[in-house]
């Protein structure tokens, strides 16, 4: 797993998953609902979307609030999570998820201005 | 003479009405009023007779004026109303008329009409029998007669509710004018005002005023002394009365918003009787100007607006050069104009008002001031409405939860120094400098978001006079007393102040600023005592201090000025107040800035 801190990883949403599969991306949402299983949850976007997260090791704790989770993008739009952070809201500072999203768009739609891939890589 | 309604101007001089009788106006006459508004009498002729007491409401002048009515043109009376005068004469007020066929298109005088004499119907009833009508008609008896008829059925259910009474007719407050004195109008009281006393050379004495409005129009109401204990507690904004007899004169508009030619003064005979039936009367008539085109207004002008509060300030207290103490509290409302303007509310309204959920605010006459650009003032004399119940307040909010919220909004009042949450002119370091900030006349305000990356500790604090309000530099008069020049005296003790350089950077240049007391202990994160006690007593915890508050970001607002010295000028930025950046705002800023520079 060494491998996937080296490359860049984009911050994506769910309505880009299609376009990141086999890559490794970074992905923020609020945690939806964790399988029985503690291997798996799904996160909501800052649009509403749902993606699902799975993960090699189950859950040691409880999921709940923000996540941003860093993993690679299965064929079938999963999202298999290395590492994930849960956000701390409890500062009295809430997370914006809608407004995280908003800056989100703007990266990739200007990406000659946000050239992280090229920094990253380089 | 075919389209004419034929008949119309007997059923309008006896008082028995027609509706949307179409006539042709005879002629059309100037009448200079003295100190009021010119009024416009008309003649006008329905094929078979003409009356030429006729007069336009004035709020129709500029259909006179713009050449719209002129002689010949046929007309439709779409709302009117006849007034007796003292003498049995009738006056028809002319409330809506609309042109249906200009003047060119119509070839002359339609028809042969005889001037209808209404000298005949002095002393009777106002509707008389047609059998009674002078011997003039005669020739038209049959056409009239019928036309009558038509009318008497017509009007029998009349909107026009009777006065409890009974005594006059209940007439738009349009209509009302000097010239008569009987009248009754139904019409909901908007605005009430407090109790004011005044004591002057020539006595003293009390009055209130209330604004009414009804369907037709608006007018302002004011009561003194006697009319002030006999109807003020019966008035409750909101509800309907009846109010007769009251007298008429010319509006002072200095003092009002209020788009009526006259106003009301109680007196002795007038009544003023609760209505129970009110649902058919207009809650409040406003006539909302954009904030955009506020500019435009002049100074002191009263405009009705209407916005989204988007940042309200917390209410302060000031005493007045009459020694009063006032309640003042500031907002912000924008509109879909884009900019935004700073409402100034006083007294209970300061106090009671509620910004939270940046609600939908409207202020009927607001008082516009040029004071730091454009701003406004609600006075007793406005009437403010917090999520009004009327079409504009639901586009607004419309529009704002949509699109609005985003925008950044560009306001036309100036921000002053420490004036709290109202923060706009946003600038980079660069900007100011590229922009040459400060280089006017007057100082210029802007805020930023920048990072100390310098302090300057080396007398960064000074002895101050104790006094509670003076802050002057005491001299040590090493005598272990301390001597202040403005206060004249000699102090035992003195306090710390502090007066610190910073230099502030963002992404794009640097500054030197400087702070004062509260800017420069908000940045130290202690206060000037406590630093003036390390500083004497623990100069590494002292120097600590400065370590710790480097590379810290702050929202800055400064003022910047360009300054002369010694022949050698530079601008001189101070700081007015540093607060942590709110990031969250930050980032829609930024975004929305982003968006707009992608959009170019």
């Amino acid at each position: 797993m060494a491998g996937i801190l080296d490359v860049p990883k984009p911050r994506i949403n769910c309505s880009m998953l299609s376009q990141f599969i086999n890559r490794a991306v970074c992905f923020v949402g609020r945690v939806e609902k964790v399988h029985p299983t503690g291997k798996m949850f799904t996160v909501m976007d800052g649009e509403g979307n749902t993606a699902t997260v799975e993960l090699n090791e189950p859950l040691e704790e409880e999921l709940s609030g923000i996540v941003e989770v860093i993993g690679m993008v299965s064929n079938k739009g999963e999202i298999m999570a290395s590492t994930y952070n849960m956000l701390r809201e409890d500062k009295g500072v809430p997370f914006d998820l809608e407004l995280y999203n908003e800056a989100l768009k703007v990266i990739h739609d200007f990406p000659q201005h946000y050239p992280f891939q090229v920094a990253a890589s380089g | 003479m075919a389209n004419l309604s034929a008949g119309a101007i007997e059923a309008l001089a006896n008082g028995s009405g027609w509706n949307e009788a179409v006539l042709q106006l005879v002629n059309i006459r100037k009448i200079d009023g003295g100190s009021g508004p010119s009024r416009f009498r008309v003649m006008m002729s329905d094929g078979l007779h003409t009356l030429s007491s006729f007069m336009l409401s004035t709020q129709l002048n500029y259909m006179a004026e713009e050449n719209i009515l002129v002689p010949n043109c046929v007309c439709v009376l779409k709302r009117q109303v006849t007034n007796m005068l003292k003498d049995g004469r009738r006056v028809v007020i002319i409330l809506e008329i609309e042109v249906i066929k200009p003047a060119e298109e119509v070839a002359g005088k339609i028809g042969d009409p005889t001037p209808y004499s209404d000298g005949q119907s002095k002393g009777q009833p106002p509707a008389p029998v047609p059998e009674s009508r002078p011997p003039l008609q005669q020739q038209n008896r049959n056409d009239v007669t019928r036309n009558l008829k038509r009318d008497f059925i017509k009007k029998a259910p009349s909107a026009l509710p009777d006065t409890p009474g009974g005594s006059s007719k209940v007439v738009p407050i349009a209509s009302l004018n000097p010239y008569q004195s009987k009248w009754t109008i139904r019409a909901r009281v908007t605005n009430k005002s407090s109790i004011r006393t005044w004591s002057n050379s020539r006595g003293d004495g009390k009055l209130f005023s209330m604004e009414i409005v009804d369907e037709s129009g608006e007018i302002r109401v004011t009561g003194f002394n006697q009319e002030v204990d006999k109807f003020f507690s019966l008035i409750e904004v909101g509800k309907v009365y009846y109010i007769s007899k009251g007298s008429l004169k010319i509006a002072n508009k200095q003092y009002t918003s209020v788009k009526n030619d006259y106003e009301m003064t109680l007196n002795g005979e007038s009544t003023i009787i609760p209505c129970e039936d009110n649902c058919d009367v207009p809650m409040v008539q406003c006539d909302f100007v954009s904030i955009g085109d506020l500019e435009n207004r002049d100074k002191d002008a009263i405009v009705d607006v209407i916005g989204v509060c988007k940042s309200v300030d917390e209410v302060t207290r000031l005493t007045t050069k009459s020694n009063r103490e006032v309640s003042k509290r500031t907002l912000s409302l924008m509109d879909m104009s884009g900019k935004l303007v700073t409402v100034t509310l006083w007294g209970e309204e300061a106090e009671k008002f509620e910004g939270s959920g940046q609600p939908i605010v409207a202020i009927k006459g607001a008082k516009l001031s040029d004071f730091g650009g454009r701003s406004l003032s609600a006075s007793f004399n406005s009437t403010m409405m917090i999520n009004p119940d009327i079409p504009e307040a639901y586009k607004l909010r419309g529009w704002f939860d949509k699109e609005g919220h985003a925008m950044e909004g560009q306001s036309l009042t100036e921000v002053r120094g420490g004036s709290g949450r109202l923060m706009e002119n946003w600038k980079t370091l660069a900007d100011v400098k590229s922009e040459h900030l400060g280089h006017g006349d007057k100082a210029d305000y802007y805020s930023c978001i920048a990072t100390i990356v310098f302090l300057r500790k080396e007398n960064c604090l000074y002895q101050a006079c104790p006094s509670q309000d003076c802050n002057k530099k005491v001299v040590d008069q090493q005598n272990g007393m301390f001597r202040c020049e403005k206060c004249d005296k000699e102090f035992p003790n003195f306090k710390y102040r502090l007066i610190l350089s910073a230099n502030i950077a963002d992404y794009a240049d640097n500054q030197w600023v400087t702070c004062f007391q509260e800017s420069a202990e908000a940045i130290l994160g202690q206060n000037a005592a406590y630093l003036g006690q390390l500083k004497d007593s623990n100069e590494s915890a002292f120097d600590e201090i400065f370590q710790q508050a480097n590379f810290n970001t702050f929202i800055f607002r400064n003022r910047v000025k360009l300054e002369t010295y010694n022949d050698e000028s530079r601008i001189k930025a101070t700081v007015m107040d540093v607060k942590p950046v709110d990031h969250r705002e930050y980032s829609k800023r930024l975004i929305v800035n982003i968006r707009k520079m992608g959009a170019k």
